[in-house]
């Protein structure tokens, strides 16, 4: 396979008209793309109730515009290629004036090119997951139990007070680490406008963390199929004030049922 | 079983030459299947002991339904007559010449695509009806869905019946989307394309179908008791507490993945062993690569699944806890095996997909395929990363958190491979000349939908973007993205492109252009609307949702009616074409590949004397 056929890169390929075309293409697709793209998920995500969820739409304008200038590229071939020179009929065209089968500066230059990106993603993403993970070492942190059953959440309070609600209360601004479990099947605890979630298991206990970080109702969901009501398996966070928070917990009576024992949360 | 050992007997029957082989047929097949079943499951019900403290509770009826669908399967193998010749040989005897030109399909008629003929083309057309057999029901069952969910509450399905046709909507669309292009096309075409004049095994090849078709039977015996109410990934403990109807699920499986296994083995022999004089790696089609990628990827892959499976239909029936936490088991072992076959199942049907668009893309653009050899290490990079990321599907499991670092590092990795697929495509659209036919178009909405399936999953794979995502419909309509964008339409301009050679007709090409259309931008309707309700937090698999979510769902719905009846329409194009079709000429789109060398109706061997090759089939354009 001898190849004696020019490169695509050949002379002053940068003054060829075609060369050219595309490079305007690509530069118009790559801010369309971008911008349509992060504008329409952004809005759909809507407002964050938590850093972790900020976080979650900040990655993903991060990573849609670091796409973007692949996929403008591949739309600004594409998009020439369907326009340029086009033949209909049963027969086929003329062969192409050309029969250039490689070019090793291009491939060069798109292989290290893809595992730059891959590389810029990897690293966004680790530093991220490295903030994730650190939320669930917070020592100022209070410690809910969340016990999933076919199709309710239940949630254990900690203060030894015994108190188990079925919508969910947090106090604002203070940092919370859930240590989840399931008394049947799986389970996935979602807590939506915070941005995390986390399986729960019949028999161990999986922790996740977050700090809401806005007053208001957000949404609990169940996001593991889980039989018969699982679409219904959701309910409530309200996230309140300290004072309203500490009122509500007094408020509430022993239920008995806590899962929170003396030794902590999940012993 | 004793009375087919009698009749195998070469001695018997009036044709002293092909003996029992020429009575047995899909109906004796079926007869015996059925008679098998109802006998062992009256069998098992009187003799069967009832559940009691000592024995393990509640596992006597799952004892009976698998065991009767496992005399199903040995009934339906044993009527298609697969055990002829595997008992002939036990025997010390083999198969006479007439027996095996008759099992060839010799007499070239209608009723060799009912029987266990082994000859690779009538085994690809079988495959491509079993196809769109099964992307009908899938079909006819995802418009339920849609239904359902046409209004916030849910409604008119019972959440039971709706849990089991997601779940049977999923499984059977994995298999039909796994067997699209290495079945029809890959048992077809492929033989041709590398100057075989058969497979390596044709009766291997022969089981492999039948296989398929013994399979379903107990899917849809499953539906009828208690259907499969766990999604298509079956997740234990859940599988522990559904219905009957599982059991259904774990019969199609094992077999499922036995003919997965039988095919792998078969066509990468094929491939290795018998291509033309003068067929190098460097001169063998890119097809063929992918065809061989696909079901060599698949060979670990299914095996681990049929386990999985076993062992899940052991705790049902046996009492064994390989899944349940409470006695020592762990749910998280089966999401592990099960992901083991799945991620790498992915690739199974996308690579042969694309692959048999860059076979197209140089036909259509009449330019040699850009970069030859980046399109066979893009392949051979996603097939060795694909076994390593399986565990990104469970990020959010809590299984093994300090894991998910490096399986973010290696489901991005992909990302490197797969941008090179890309690559090979848009090189060849470079500075071609685009002859504007369904198979052309077709690359270009690859390319579109499969980059939307590919940044979308850039965001899957980072872990905290994940946290939000996972569970979502985001997550359906990625795959959707990939499987369906990507990887059906690969499968549709294989059928436009291979229809002439594998009919003898040329496909409609006025009804393929609607089809064509309706389908595309009917998809992305759909599956865009199915992304921006998963961002807004819908989750998967649900039966009713929240009001916000209603904009969404009408979109999606309206796009899945648009994709329905471009379907049928390529339905009706298809039955159309074959019956009454323009007739097709050798070679309809001067192609450079074997396949289109041979005459239609292709001859029962293929090429009267075999060819020689002397370079690849890309060399088109001037050079200068």
């Amino acid at each position: 396979m001898q190849d004696t056929n020019p490169d695509y890169f050949t002379g002053q390929w940068w003054k060829r008209k075609d060369v050219k075309t595309h490079a305007v293409l690509w530069v118009i697709l790559t801010a369309f793309i971008g911008y349509v793209g992060t504008e329409v998920q952004v809005r759909a995500l809507g407002a964050p109730a938590s850093a972790t969820m900020a976080n979650v739409i900040h990655l993903m304008r991060v990573f849609t515009w670091a796409a973007a200038p692949v996929a403008g590229f591949a739309a600004a071939i594409s998009l020439e290629a369907l326009l340029h020179d086009r033949h209909y009929g049963d027969n086929p065209p003329p062969e192409a004036d050309h029969a250039i089968r490689n070019s090793p500066r291009a491939i060069a230059l798109w292989i290290v090119i893809s595992a730059l990106l891959c590389l810029f993603a990897l690293v966004v993403g680790l530093i991220a997951l490295q903030k994730d993970d650190a939320r669930l070492l917070d020592a100022n942190a209070i410690h809910v139990n969340v016990v999933g059953q076919q199709w309710v959440w239940d949630f254990d309070y900690p203060g030894g007070s015994g108190v188990r609600s079925q919508v969910l209360h947090l106090p604002v601004n203070q940092p919370v680490v859930f240590h989840v479990t399931s008394k049947d099947v799986k389970h996935s605890f979602w807590l939506v406008q915070l941005g995390v979630k986390i399986d729960a298991n019949p028999g161990v206990f999986t922790e996740t963390a977050v700090t809401p970080n806005k007053i208001g109702t957000f949404d609990v969901r169940c996001a593991e199929l889980c039989g018969l009501l699982h679409a219904y398996m959701q309910n409530k966070v309200i996230v309140e004030s300290k004072e309203d928070y500490e009122k509500w917990l007094a408020s509430q009576p022993d239920t008995g049922k806590t899962t929170w024992t003396e030794a902590g949360a999940t012993a | 079983m004793t009375t087919t050992m009698a009749h195998t007997a070469p001695t018997s029957g009036h044709t002293p030459k092909v003996g029992i082989i020429r009575h047995l047929n899909v109906f004796t097949a079926f007869a015996l299947g059925t008679i098998t079943a109802i006998v062992v499951w009256r069998l098992t019900l009187s003799l069967l002991p009832a559940d009691s403290e000592t024995a393990p509770l509640f596992t006597r009826e799952d004892k009976i339904t698998l065991l009767s669908m496992i005399g199903w399967f040995v009934g339906f193998m044993t009527g298609i007559g697969a055990l002829v010749a595997p008992f002939r040989w036990v025997m010390g005897k083999d198969l006479s010449h007439d027996e095996n030109m008759f099992l060839a399909g010799k007499d070239m008629g209608v009723k060799r695509y009912f029987r266990y003929t082994t000859d690779h083309k009538v085994v690809g057309i079988q495959y491509l009806v079993i196809t769109m057999v099964i992307f009908g029901m899938g079909g006819i069952l995802a418009m339920l869905i849609r239904a359902n969910l046409g209004t916030p509450e849910g409604g008119w399905i019972h959440p039971q019946a709706y849990n089991s046709i997601v779940g049977t909507h999923g499984i059977i669309m994995i298999v039909g989307t796994i067997i699209m292009v290495t079945g029809p096309f890959g048992n077809y075409i492929m033989p041709i394309m590398i100057g075989a004049r058969d497979m390596a095994f044709p009766r291997l090849n022969a089981l492999s179908f039948w296989l398929i078709v013994a399979a379903a039977i107990p899917l849809v015996w499953g539906q009828f008791i208690g259907g499969i109410s766990t999604g298509w990934s079956a997740y234990n403990p859940l599988a522990g507490q559904a219905p009957l109807g599982m059991n259904g699920y774990i019969m199609f499986i094992c077999i499922f993945a036995l003919s997965t296994m039988v095919a792998g083995a078969n066509i990468t022999t094929t491939v290795v062993r018998m291509r033309a004089r003068g067929m190098t790696w460097n001169r063998t089609p890119i097809f063929i690569y992918g065809v061989v990628a696909s079901v060599a990827l698949a060979l670990p892959a299914f095996p681990v699944f049929f386990l999985s499976q076993v062992m899940s239909g052991m705790d049902r029936a046996l009492g064994t806890s390989f899944y349940d936490t409470a006695r020592g088991g762990s749910g998280w072992l089966y999401e592990n095996l099960f992901w083991i076959m799945g991620h790498p199942e992915v690739y199974v049907i996308l690579i042969p997909a694309v692959a048999a668009l860059m076979e197209m893309a140089p036909v259509f653009t009449r330019r040699p395929l850009f970069s030859f050899n980046v399109a066979v290490m893009g392949i051979a990079g996603i097939c060795g990363l694909s076994v390593l990321v399986w565990a990104h599907h469970m990020y959010m499991s809590g299984w093994a958190p300090l894991l998910n670092a490096p399986f973010m590092l290696t489901t991005e990795l992909i990302s490197i491979p797969t941008g090179m697929l890309f690559l090979v495509l848009i090189g060849t659209l470079w500075r071609g000349r685009l002859w504007v036919t369904v198979p052309a178009l077709s690359i270009f909405a690859l390319l579109w939908n499969f980059m939307i399936g590919g940044v979308t999953g850039i965001y899957l794979s980072d872990v905290p973007a994940d946290a939000f995502l996972h569970g979502s419909m985001y997550v359906t309509a990625h795959f959707h993205y990939t499987l369906m964008g990507a990887g059906l339409t690969g499968a549709i301009a294989s059928l436009v492109y291979w229809f002439p050679k594998m009919t003898g007709r040329m496909l409609d090409k006025k009804l393929s252009w609607i089809s064509f259309w309706l389908v595309q931008v009917g998809f992305n309707v759909a599956f865009i609307g199915m992304f921006f309700v998963g961002l807004q937090g819908q989750p998967r698999r649900v039966e009713a949702y929240a009001a916000i979510f209603n904009k969404g769902n009408l979109v999606t719905s309206i796009g899945a009616a648009t994709i329905m009846t471009g379907m049928l329409i390529l339905l009706a194009a298809v039955i159309g074409s074959w019956r009454s079709g323009v007739k097709a000429p050798m070679n309809p789109w001067q192609a450079k590949s074997l396949e289109w060398t041979v005459p239609n109706p292709v001859p029962l061997e293929n090429f009267e004397t075999l060819p020689v090759v002397t370079e690849d089939v890309y060399g088109y354009g001037r050079k200068s």
